[in-house]
């Protein structure tokens, strides 16, 4: 309530200062004082109606807005809150990614808010860039930031040589298996080295029934069908930046899903439970009832899964499987920061973010879990990784080493105004090929290709 | 069984002519097992809720009715780690109490009027009522509540949801205290103002006493109906803390972490198990107010 | 609000304006009448009107754009719009799964209780029903959202491990877009409504003398007939009110569809509710003049539907 009153003094501050310097007269005095008791909530309806101008001095407190499920999973963030008194912490109405109401706003040459967190650099950000919505962070972030970020986790963020995203969370995919489910089935503990070791682990499970699946993914494109395809190559992508559907290893990897689907929960097809479809998928309950043994898929998931186990320990991770001739890369993104083109307190946001992005218990808490829950997502600069590796923590788990050494080896999906929407648009027609319904693989990938370039056409 | 068989009853072990005990009341035993069936159903789900909510992790995912293992830590657990529970909960408490007690007074107020004062245009007024119950205003009317919040900056404002909420239930309850009110004989009330009461008095010291069953069914129909809502509030509302208690529910993160399925199930027997609770001890004067508010109506 | 009291026992023609005169006047009528019409007005009538008004517009919510005047454009791009039709047709198939289990099942367990002479058994019984009519609704939801999960949810469990009519292979997948997710969100609804109904039946029953069913019963008919000849036909006024009433909240249904569905268009719980609500608050620039001609469209289908309704099965006296 605190911050309330003290948004509505400074606005009033700011108010006067400029009815003082004649720069708005007395009619509109009154109004946008009355505008400003009406609170910050109030301003979003009134900023349409133009407004805005009178916050251009940079009069409202600091603003960051983020997706909700990072809160969620990181409870450190109300603690570096803590420490920026009077900031004004939203939560963004962006389920299952959706940025109507940036651009919206930005359009109007607006923004109600003042950075953004959770932004994903191949879902978001190259839409937002196009619709103006947000600027580089070249201007406020520090140098020794920037030449912080480990390389390919800066040029992921990176649009014509300017940083649109300050990365925050890193995701990367692998695998993880339940090793008591595999000693029951007499298979390895170890991380099947290429897909014909996975299948053949994930069938010997089935076999011996120690579990009703062998292998399990997540069916959303960029979960499974991007990561298998670079497990062969990373040189899948058309000029345009667009994922290429129709290339040898894609095709390969459609094949494989339908191959592992054999052995994978029957319902894997089917949409989440929350965040509108997006999380909350069949693949992860199957998970953490322990009913499958092998899993594909950003490290956090098998690590939040396995709480729920009898024995959590004994979930184990490695690096996903590759093809016997493929690069062996991977897929991995970052979750982080935008800022708004027509937000505010720039300079504060810029602070802000270093503050959140550094914060050692943030880190520590996403490694080791909270009872809030364990995202085991990793920071994206070199300097923590050093210190870590020079001072090893006793809480430090094998898995950040790997997930680290992973990182050198795998790739971002492009970037892209049809980043996300290309593998939204693709599923229910590959899927087709998945279900039995089309036989030939190269005919669903090509109707796909179609789709997405129509898609694209419409503009 | 039960005291119905009139019929005198033989014991089943003797061989007589006359049918056994089982065959005489069989339309009997027939009748109450399939409600007793029923009764299962409806009672088994709700059980299975407190069940999974005293469960441990590991177990909540076996879909085993008993658990292996007992964990009554998450009743606490959900209060003193999930930030926003206490707040949702507030949220909840507030709008749908005042939402409550506002919907009540103007349906008892309406009724009464409609009733006893006799308005010219009473008619109109009803009918209107009535066609407003056929017509699928809550969802049509969703984009103009919208548009009508923004105006009045109430977007994103929890007490902001008590003004459509009211209107949620605010017809069938005005149609409810009106038929209440037709149980009061007229002649009680012009008999209080021959006496000289104004009609204020009138209503507080007789009318309102006299419909105290409809004041109960008006009460749970608001309370159950302002407690639930979800789309009034998830499209006014985008912060999880101005959130009321159903609809964070229904996001809540697919049953992981602090959202676990018995954190879950313990916030859903926390918040419905009150209403419950009320209700079976509200449940006579209940059923006499919709016994009589149903014949009429 | 004027509380005089007139106190001359005598004067029944008190002239100051107050107790008497203030209830004949009729201006306190209307007066205790305001609270409630303004609610009314304000947020059912009104809203109405304007989203009548809007449907003619091509008003966009996140545009700053003027708004103009396309009278019947979004009506026709409506109904040009093969989804439009899709999306009705789904709320109908509810609607036609949902009607018959949700006045049959309680008009059954009507019968059956009203017979029940045990009058703290009744009781109990009644309360029992009842129980679920006093969950909120979104509650209602979520509970049953757990209970059909695949994976974990009792009613798979059950039908897995306890019975063993399915295997973990073959168990039905009730929602997540799947042809079962209508019929799935209609029986939750039955569950839901079981015991208001069969309470609805239970005042109907009430009001029939107890010494004409007693009459026929006398005179030899079973308990079919009893029910077909004698009950029936009184029910029939009560039935007719909740087939009309339920038909109505059925086809518009939007909370189920925004928790058990989302907003894939191929899904079968993607109906002309959520196809309004997408819209007008997700999609685009919020194209709500389109999505209120969505709107009027689904609520018009919807009202002749029930009056022809109304008309059919109007009781015959």
């Amino acid at each position: 309530m605190s911050v309330r009153k003290e948004e509505e003094h400074v606005v009033q501050r700011a108010l006067r200062r400029q009815l003082l310097q004649g720069t708005i007269d007395r009619r509109q005095f009154l109004t946008r004082s009355m505008v400003a008791g009406l609170g910050m909530a109030g301003v979003a309806a009134a900023t349409k109606t133009g407004i805005g101008p009178a916050f251009a001095a940079d009069d409202r407190p600091l603003t960051p807005t983020f997706y909700q499920w990072i809160e969620n999973l990181h409870p450190g963030i109300a603690t570096v809150n803590g420490e920026f008194p009077g900031i004004n912490y939203q939560i963004a109405p962006v389920e299952g990614f959706g940025i109507e109401r940036f651009v919206a706003e930005a359009k109007a040459g607006e923004s109600t808010w003042d950075v953004y967190v959770g932004q994903t650099p191949f879902v978001e950000m190259t839409a937002m860039k196009e619709a103006g919505v947000i600027e580089p962070w070249d201007d406020y972030m520090p140098k020794e930031v920037l030449d912080d970020i480990i390389p390919s986790i800066r040029e992921e963020n990176t649009i014509d040589g300017k940083m649109y995203g300050w990365p925050f969370l890193l995701d990367v995919i692998g695998t993880g298996w339940h090793s008591g489910l595999t000693d029951k089935a007499g298979v390895a503990d170890e991380a099947p080295a290429t897909w014909d070791d996975f299948l053949a682990a994930g069938q010997k499970v089935v076999d011996s029934k120690a579990a009703p699946w062998g292998a399990t993914f997540d069916s959303h494109g960029w979960r499974s069908v991007a990561p298998i395809t670079h497990s062969m190559s990373t040189d899948v992508y058309t000029p345009e930046g667009l994922f290429d559907f129709t290339s040898e290893p894609a095709i390969e990897a459609l094949k494989l899903m339908k191959t592992i689907m054999a052995m994978a929960n029957p319902d894997i097809l089917l949409e989440g439970a929350t965040d509108a479809g997006v999380n909350g998928t069949p693949d992860e309950v199957a998970f953490a009832a322990q009913r499958v043994a092998l899993y594909f898929k950003y490290f956090n998931a098998p690590l939040r899964m396995a709480a729920n186990w009898d024995d959590p320990t004994l979930l184990h991770l490695g690096p996903l499987p590759k093809f016997p001739n493929g690069e062996g890369s991977t897929v991995f993104w970052t979750t982080g920061c935008a800022l708004f083109k027509y937000g505010q307190n720039k300079e504060k946001a810029a602070e802000y973010i270093k503050a959140l992005t550094y914060d050692p218990q943030i880190w520590k808490d996403s490694i080791v879990g909270t009872p809030s829950g364990h995202p085991g997502q990793l920071p994206p600069y070199k300097s923590i990784y050093a210190d870590w590796d020079a001072n090893k923590p006793d809480w430090m788990p094998p898995f950040v080493g790997l997930v680290r050494g992973q990182l050198d080896r795998a790739k971002a999906i492009t970037n892209n105004l049809f980043g996300l929407q290309q593998f939204v648009i693709g599923k229910p027609i590959w899927e087709t090929y998945l279900k039995g319904e089309e036989s030939d693989p190269k005919v669903a990938m090509q109707k796909v290709v179609d789709a997405v370039q129509a898609e694209v056409k419409k503009g | 069984m039960t005291q119905e068989a009139t019929i005198p009853l033989s014991p089943p072990l003797a061989r007589r002519h006359e049918p056994s005990w089982f065959g005489k009341n069989r339309p009997v035993i027939v009748r109450h097992a399939v409600i007793i069936f029923f009764m299962i159903i409806i009672i088994l789900p709700l059980v299975w809720v407190l069940m999974m909510s005293v469960k441990s992790l590991p177990d909540s995912m076996r879909g085993d009715f008993w658990p292996r293992q007992f964990d009554f830590t998450h009743y606490s657990f959900v209060f003193e780690r999930i930030r926003t529970l206490p707040i949702n909960l507030f949220n909840s408490i507030y709008v749908t109490t005042a939402t409550v007690l506002i919907t009540t007074a103007c349906a008892v107020l309406a009724g009464f009027s409609l009733v006893h004062l006799r308005p010219r245009g009473a008619g109109i007024v009803v009918a209107v009522l009535l066609v407003s119950l056929y017509f699928p205003v809550r969802v049509v009317s969703i984009i103009s509540i919208y548009q009508t919040q923004n105006w009045l900056g109430l977007i994103n404002n929890t007490a902001g949801l008590i003004l459509p909420y009211i209107t949620l239930q605010l017809a069938i309850s005005i149609l409810i205290m009106r038929s209440m009110f037709q149980l009061v004989p007229h002649e009680l009330i012009e008999a209080a103002k021959i006496d000289g009461a104004g009609a204020w008095r009138t209503l507080l010291t007789i009318g309102v006493p006299m419909v105290r069953n409809g004041l109960v069914v008006v009460f749970i129909v608001n309370f159950v109906t302002a407690w639930g809502e979800y789309l009034l509030c998830l499209t006014l509302i985008d912060d999880e803390a101005k959130r009321t208690m159903p609809v964070v529910l229904a996001a809540a993160q697919g049953g992981q972490g602090q959202w676990a399925w018995p954190n879950l199930a313990a916030v859903y027997v926390i918040v419905v198990m009150p209403g419950i609770i009320a209700f079976t001890f509200a449940q006579k004067l209940f059923f006499k107010g919709l016994m009589e508010g149903m014949v009429k109506g | 609000m004027a509380q005089t009291i007139a106190s001359d026992q005598a004067g029944v023609h008190s002239n100051r304006l107050g107790g008497r005169a203030f209830l004949r006047l009729g201006t306190g009528a209307w007066l205790l009448l305001l609270p409630a019409l303004a609610f009314f007005v304000g947020y059912q009538v009104w809203p109405i009107v304007r989203v009548l008004w809007l449907s003619f517009t091509d008003y966009k919510f996140l545009s700053n754009d003027p708004s103009q005047w396309v009278g019947l454009a979004n009506y026709v791009e409506a109904l040009g719009d093969p989804l439009m039709w899709q999306s009705l047709w789904r709320a109908a198939l509810f609607t036609m799964m949902f009607l018959p289990g949700t006045i049959i099942l309680p008009l059954l367990l009507a019968v059956l209780i009203d017979r029940v002479t045990n009058r703290r058994l009744a009781t109990i019984y009644r309360v029992v029903l009842l129980i679920p009519a006093v969950i909120p609704s979104t509650l209602i939801f979520v509970l049953w959202k757990w209970m059909y999960n695949y994976q974990v949810g009792p009613i798979n469990h059950f039908l897995v491990n306890t019975t063993g009519l399915f295997t973990l292979q073959n168990a039905p997948q009730w929602l997540g877009g799947t042809p079962l997710t209508l019929p799935s969100i209609a029986i939750m609804e039955i569950w839901w409504g079981l015991g208001y109904h069969t309470i609805f039946f239970l005042a109907g029953l009430a009001a029939i003398p107890k010494d004409l069913p007693d009459a026929a019963r006398i005179d030899g008919a079973n308990e079919w007939q009893v029910f077909w000849h004698v009950v029936r036909p009184r029910l029939a006024p009560i039935m007719m009110i909740l087939v009309v009433l339920r038909f109505g909240t059925a086809m518009a249904v939007i909370d189920e569809y925004l928790i058990f569905g989302g907003f894939n268009r191929a899904s079968p719980t993607y109906t002309w509710t959520i196809f309004m609500y997408d819209q007008a608050f997700k999609t685009g620039l919020w194209r709500q003049g389109y999505a209120a001609a969505i709107g009027m469209i689904g609520a018009v289908a919807m009202m002749i539907v029930m009056v022809l309704l109304i008309r059919i099965f109007r009781p015959r006296d």
